[in-house]
C-alpha cells in the first residue's frame, strides 16, 4: 500500500520556490503547501510512496534539529494531505 | 459623442427619459434617471467619456428611481435597479450618486465572468501594471488616486480585470472612490483634481468621486501587462517600505481579494497562475505619499518570466 498524487485532472499544482498552491478540481478549494508538503508532494508526483520511504529521501528544513521525529511528522502530513483530498493511498 | 457633448440640460432630459447608453471601458451601460444629483455627477465626472448610439447593445441597463412608497416625501430615498430588479435596499436620496457608483461595481463583479476580478486598484506606466489588493482602509485608493495624478494611468480604483484568455488587464478607468479624511489629502495633493462634492454619513463614512485623468479615460481600449503586485497599507509615521513577497503567499491573498476566483474554477487557478507567475510581489508600507510615488517610480519591470 503506498500514497499517490491525484490524477493532474484532478488536482493542479504549481510551484514557487520551495512551496507550492495547489487546487483541487473536485472540492473547489486551493491549498498553499509549506516547504516539507511542498517535497512530499514532488516525492509522490514522481512515483507512489509510503511514510518510510519519503523520510529517507526528504530534505530537513534548517529549523528542524533532529531526524528522529521525521516519519511520523510525514505520516500526520500525509493524513493531512489525504483529508484535503490531495493524494490517496492504495 | 461624448458626455460633455452634451449641456446640463440636455443630459438631464436624456436621462429622464430614453437614458445614455455611457461607456465606460469595455462596457456600455444604459442608464435612466429623474434624479438631479446622478445627471450633476454625470455631468461632472463622465464628462469625457463616450456616450454610445441610443439602439447600441448595452452590457447593463440601470434605473436609480425613488422607492414607490411613503418615503418620497418623508426622508427621501433611492433604490438601484440593475435590468429592473433591486439587488440591494433603498438609501437616502442624498447618496445617489454613490449609490451608482457602487451599484455599477456590482454589475461588473457580478457579471462579467470572463475576466478573473479582483478587488483592487490597478495603475500602468510604460504598458506595465501594477495591481494594489487591499482590504478596505488600507489607502489603497488614496495611494491610486495620487499615483494617476503623478503620471501614472488609471485601469480601475476598484476592479482589476485579467482577461481569462490571455491574462492581460483590462482598463475600467471609472471615478476614483475616496472617503473620510482621504478626500482632504487628495485635493491638498492635487488642486487642480475635480471631485464630486462630499456625502455623508454612507456605510462608508463620508465619501466623494475623483474624475479619473482624461488620458486614462481616452486610452481605455489599451490593455496592460501585468509587472507587479502590491499589497499597500496605509502606516503612521512610516516610512515608505518594499518587502518582497513569496509569490506563493501572493497567490493566495489575491485569490481572498478576488470576486469570482471560485466561480471559475481551474481556469480561475490558471489564470491566477498566470498572472503571479508574471509579477513582483510585495508588502508596501507607507506615510507619506510622495515617498510612496518615489518608490513606484523605482520599480523595475521583470526582466523575464519568473
Amino acid at each position: 500500500m503506498k500514497w499517490s498524487l491525484l490524477s493532474d485532472h484532478t488536482v493542479h499544482l504549481h510551484f514557487w520556490d520551495d512551496e507550492c498552491v495547489a487546487y483541487n478540481k473536485r472540492s473547489g478549494d486551493t491549498h498553499l503547501l509549506g516547504p516539507m508538503a511542498t517535497q512530499i508532494v514532488l516525492k509522490l508526483q514522481q512515483s507512489p510512496s509510503d511514510a518510510l520511504t519519503l523520510a529517507e529521501s526528504i530534505k530537513l528544513l534548517p529549523t528542524d534539529e533532529t531526524n528522529d521525529e521525521l516519519p511520523l511528522q510525514i505520516e500526520h502530513m500525509l493524513a493531512d494531505l489525504d483529508q484535503l483530498s490531495l493524494i490517496s493511498f492504495s | 459623442m461624448n458626455v460633455s457633448s452634451l449641456t446640463p440640460s440636455e443630459l438631464a432630459s436624456r436621462l429622464r427619459n430614453a437614458g445614455i447608453r455611457l461607456q465606460t471601458g469595455s462596457f456600455i451601460t444604459h442608464l435612466q434617471t429623474a434624479i438631479p444629483s446622478v445627471a450633476e455627477g454625470i455631468g461632472l465626472l463622465y464628462s469625457d467619456y463616450p456616450l454610445a448610439e441610443q439602439g447600441d447593445f448595452a452590457d447593463f441597463h440601470v434605473d436609480l428611481i425613488p422607492p414607490r412608497n411613503l418615503r418620497r416625501w418623508f426622508k427621501p430615498q433611492v433604490l438601484f435597479l440593475s435590468d429592473g430588479s433591486p439587488p440591494f435596499k433603498p438609501l437616502p436620496l442624498d447618496q445617489a450618486f454613490p449609490m451608482f457608483e457602487w451599484g455599477l461595481n456590482w454589475c461588473v463583479s457580478s457579471h462579467a465572468n470572463n475576466y478573473l476580478i479582483i478587488h483592487s486598484a490597478v495603475v500602468e506606466k510604460n504598458g506595465y501594471a501594477a495591481i494594489l489588493p487591499a482590504p478596505p482602509g488600507s489607502g489603497k485608493s488614496t495611494l491610486c488616486a495620487a499615483l494617476v495624478n503623478r503620471g501614472w494611468r488609471l485601469l480601475s480604483d476598484e476592479l482589476t480585470l485579467v482577461r481569462v484568455s490571455d491574462g492581460k488587464i483590462i482598463p475600467l478607468p471609472r471615478p476614483v472612490s475616496l472617503k473620510n479624511q482621504s478626500i482632504d489629502i487628495i485635493q491638498r495633493y492635487e488642486p487642480g483634481a475635480i471631485f464630486s462634492r462630499k456625502v455623508s454619513d454612507t456605510m462608508k463614512g463620508t465619501v466623494a468621486h475623483m474624475k479619473p485623468p482624461s488620458d486614462s479615460i481616452f486610452r481605455a481600449a489599451e490593455t496592460a501587462q501585468i509587472a507587479w503586485i502590491i499589497f499597500p497599507k496605509y502606516q503612521a509615521g512610516s516610512a515608505a517600505r518594499l518587502e518582497p513577497l513569496p509569490q506563493s503567499r501572493a497567490f493566495m491573498r489575491v485569490a481572498d481579494n478576488a470576486f469570482n476566483y471560485s466561480l471559475l474554477g481551474t481556469e480561475g487557478f490558471e489564470t491566477m497562475v498566470r498572472l503571479i507567475d508574471a509579477s513582483l510581489c510585495y508588502d508596501f508600507t507607507y506615510s507619506v505619499l510622495d515617498e510612496a510615488i518615489e518608490t513606484f517610480a523605482a520599480l523595475k519591470p521583470p526582466t523575464s518570466p519568473t
